[in-house]
């Protein structure tokens, strides 16, 4: 009697501890509350980056690391910025994180202030309305100075949800001291050239290199990188995809790789894996370690972006690894008009609730992607801003390069919503592919199928379409 | 009443003794339950909360990916707590009636791996398993052998999970028994002797039905292990290839955190609870019924 009695106690207290808690963190608006402001009276902002470019206006500069460049725009804006006492700290977060920890922190309530990263990863989150729009802060001279293709590929619906800093063409690189040891010297571009092959060249290349490349001189090397154990590194994949013409989206922004072009493209990816022209175990490798691997000089061809290009180069230099000759080619196509793309980035501000600290946020996003010295930063990448690509083309001529293949460049996103949940189902499938539990008929069909799913579903909760 | 408020006071002490312990567990294990079975009812995104009833449920049963992973699960569970029971009393058997040191350093070096991280030991494993760059794959191409890649083949990727988290985790279990055969009475053995009996009679007779509560509760905390197995998916194979080594924690994850599909990934929660709670009950009958 007794003890049914004290449960009985025990439970009531435990339902009202739930309650109590319950009740405390209903209210899912995000309406305007007052500035979370340190205990001095500092506005102190959070600034999350995945990798980017290493030091302040260089990787050559002492203790030059990913952060390097915010912290020194930070102390720049604390210093010259009178409407509050600004207090910023910087994060890098690795990039096959970065889901995750904004999905944590979203749902906990605490999402950074700020954060920079390629649009086309961050596209979802203004779809599902967790940015701010930033058009209160782009001015004429901003519009002047950056092209419109920049512009509309930061703008969602009509709003401008990412300030454009620089922007990262993606392309191949390979290693030309590799052709030559193969004998391919015909096929290595200039210097600064992004050289084009025809799909029949490359075949010959991924060829030669697989039978001419003296086994002592480079043990265990593999003629190109292939990759699906992870999103990371997929937009090449998407790439290769389209090497026999297709669209991949059509007007209504719908997947329509399941025609005889995309199946005749996954066809092509098999062959070449099965045929030994690539590194083996595709399916369990990640763009990480074939990045690692070309360092390494186990690969002949490998992905790369101008980001990743110059930070290999400028990891030869500092001696972090072997040092060999890298050059920049497109990625083929059967037409033989060649595939490039091209990651836009730059900064959204987090819609957090407290207004003070968006006004802030946005004034230092502004600051540091239109101060005249900090856009020079812009560099590491390829600039958006036509006044640092002026400054900056006798230094760097692969800009000119960049420009000229700006003609090949298709927009690998189709600005869909769901793109995050995009990436997740294709590497899935590519594993089925290379590992033969699928056809190349088959994959294209799955991936449709069920990427016209994720993206019918993200229409409907898109704040964008509504 | 008078005679409730006066116990109630007698053991208020006591009371306020576990109520610590009692408000941290409401709100951090009782509180989550009831608030992941109510997300499981609801389509969450960043501005609103819909109630969509058993949806959720229902778009969960036919998603052929949450159906692999849950047969996965119930693999990595047979398979992984049935080498860990029978390893187990096979090692201590062997040596729990050994020398106090001989039996120490067997201890000690099957414990070992259970001290190291399960991160570290997963990357160490991916390190040696890697196809394109790893060590074992380059041993065997250097040897002539045809090249295996144990991550990426979908027939061989689950024993190698079975075995690298077995590995990691039999020491504990090797532990447990040796404790609990100490503690075997002698005289039954001395009996078993005098009688004339096996080793392999006295293992089979005395030793293994002496330790059966042992081997229910090692069972039983190795099942609600594996079926939170996550980390060694997470860094060994990505779920891959194809999702064939996908499981129903590393689905929930994925939910989760990496699609933000919170009330899907609420009701993986809510239908791991339920078949954790029911796995539990017999431990939980055996511990009422010993009391």
């Amino acid at each position: 009697m007794f003890k049914g009695r004290l449960f009985r106690k025990l439970l009531l207290l435990a339902l009202a501890s739930i309650v109590l808690v319950g009740c405390s963190d209903k209210d899912k608006d995000k309406g305007s509350k007052g500035s979370e402001k340190g205990a001095d009276g500092k506005v102190q902002l959070t600034l999350w980056l995945t990798p980017q470019w290493e030091g302040v206006l260089d990787a050559t500069e002492n203790g030059a690391s990913y952060d390097s460049f915010f912290k020194h725009a930070a102390e720049r804006f604390s210093e010259e910025y009178d409407k509050h006492d600004v207090e910023i700290k910087v994060e890098v977060v690795a990039s096959d994180q970065r889901d995750e920890l904004l999905n944590v922190n979203l749902n906990g309530g605490t999402p950074p202030d700020i954060f920079y990263e390629s649009v086309f990863a961050m596209g979802e989150y203004a779809h599902r309305g967790a940015l701010v729009p930033l058009d209160d802060i782009v001015d004429d001279e901003a519009k002047s100075d950056i092209g419109e293709t920049y512009w509309d590929n930061v703008t969602f619906g009509d709003e401008v949800y990412f300030y454009p800093f620089s922007h990262m063409p993606g392309t191949l690189t390979y290693n030309a001291d590799m052709f030559k040891a193969a004998g391919l010297e015909d096929y290595i571009g200039e210097e600064n050239e992004i050289k084009t092959w025809t799909l029949e060249e490359y075949e010959t290349i991924l060829n030669t290199l697989k039978k001419d490349l003296p086994k002592d001189e480079y043990p265990g090397a593999y003629p190109m990188a292939l990759y699906a154990l992870n999103n990371q590194g997929d937009t090449w994949n998407l790439a290769y995809l389209r090497m026999f013409g297709n669209e991949f989206f059509d007007e209504d922004g719908n997947i329509v790789l399941d025609d005889a072009n995309g199946a005749k493209a996954a066809n092509w990816l098999k062959k070449i894996y099965d045929e030994g022209l690539t590194n083996p175990g595709a399916e369990s490798v990640s763009s990480n370690d074939t990045i690692a691997m070309f360092q390494n000089q186990q690969l002949g061809i490998n992905f790369t972006n101008s980001v990743l290009f110059n930070n290999m180069k400028a990891d030869m230099e500092s001696g972090k690894s072997p040092k060999f000759d890298a050059r920049l080619a497109n990625i083929p196509s059967e037409s033989g008009k060649p595939l490039t793309f091209t990651y836009v980035t730059g900064a959204a501000v987090f819609d957090t609730g407290d207004e003070t600290k968006i006004q802030v946020s946005k004034d230092f996003v502004k600051f540091f992607s239109s101060d005249p010295e900090l856009v020079k930063s812009s560099k590491n990448g390829v600039p958006v801003r036509s006044s640092v690509v002026e400054q900056y083309t006798d230094e760097n001529p692969l800009f000119a390069a960049y420009d000229e293949n700006a003609q090949y460049v298709f927009s690998f996103t189709g600005n869909v919503p769901g793109y995050n949940q995009l990436r997740q189902v294709l590497y899935p499938e590519l594993q089925a592919l290379y590992t033969g539990q699928k056809t190349a008929e088959e994959i294209v069909k799955d991936y449709q199928e069920k990427g016209n799913d994720i993206i019918k579903e993200s229409k409907e909760d898109s704040v964008i379409f509504q | 009443m008078n005679i409730n408020r006066a116990a109630l006071k007698e053991n208020m002490t006591g009371y306020l003794f576990i109520a610590p312990q009692f408000i941290l567990f409401l709100l951090f294990l009782v509180y989550p339950i009831f608030e992941g079975a109510r997300l499981s009812l609801y389509k969450i995104n960043y501005q609103k909360e819909t109630f969509v009833g058993f949806d959720n449920y229902i778009k969960l049963f036919s998603d052929p990916v949450f159906v692999k992973s849950t047969i996965n699960t119930i693999i990595f569970v047979v398979f992984i707590v049935a080498l860990t029971v029978l390893f187990g009393i096979f090692v201590a058997s062997a040596v729990f009636d050994k020398n106090a040191k001989y039996v120490s350093f067997i201890r000690g070096s099957y414990y070992i791996p259970v001290m190291v991280s399960m991160v570290v030991m997963s990357m160490i494993w991916g390190f040696l398993l890697n196809p394109a760059n790893g060590l074992i794959p380059f041993v065997t191409r250097e040897m002539g052998l045809p090249a295996v890649n144990f991550l990426g083949n979908k027939d061989l990727v689950l024993p190698v999970i079975i075995f690298v988290t077995f590995a990691t985790n039999v020491g504990q279990a090797i532990i447990l028994y040796i404790a609990a055969m100490i503690g075997v009475p002698k005289d039954l053995f001395e009996a078993a002797e005098i009688d004339g009996a096996s080793r392999m009679q006295v293992i089979r007779q005395i030793l293994i039905p002496s330790v059966k509560p042992m081997t229910v509760y090692i069972t039983i905390i190795n099942i609600i292990a594996v079926l939170k197995i996550f980390v060694v998916i997470q860094l060994l194979t990505g779920g891959g290839p194809n999702n064939a080594s996908t499981t129903l924690m590393y689905f929930l994850y994925n939910n989760a955190f990496k699609y933000n599909q919170l009330g899907i990934a609420s009701a993986v929660g809510v239908i791991m609870f339920t078949i954790t709670l029911l796995l539990s009950i017999p431990q939980l009958r055996s511990v009422l019924k010993n009391d």
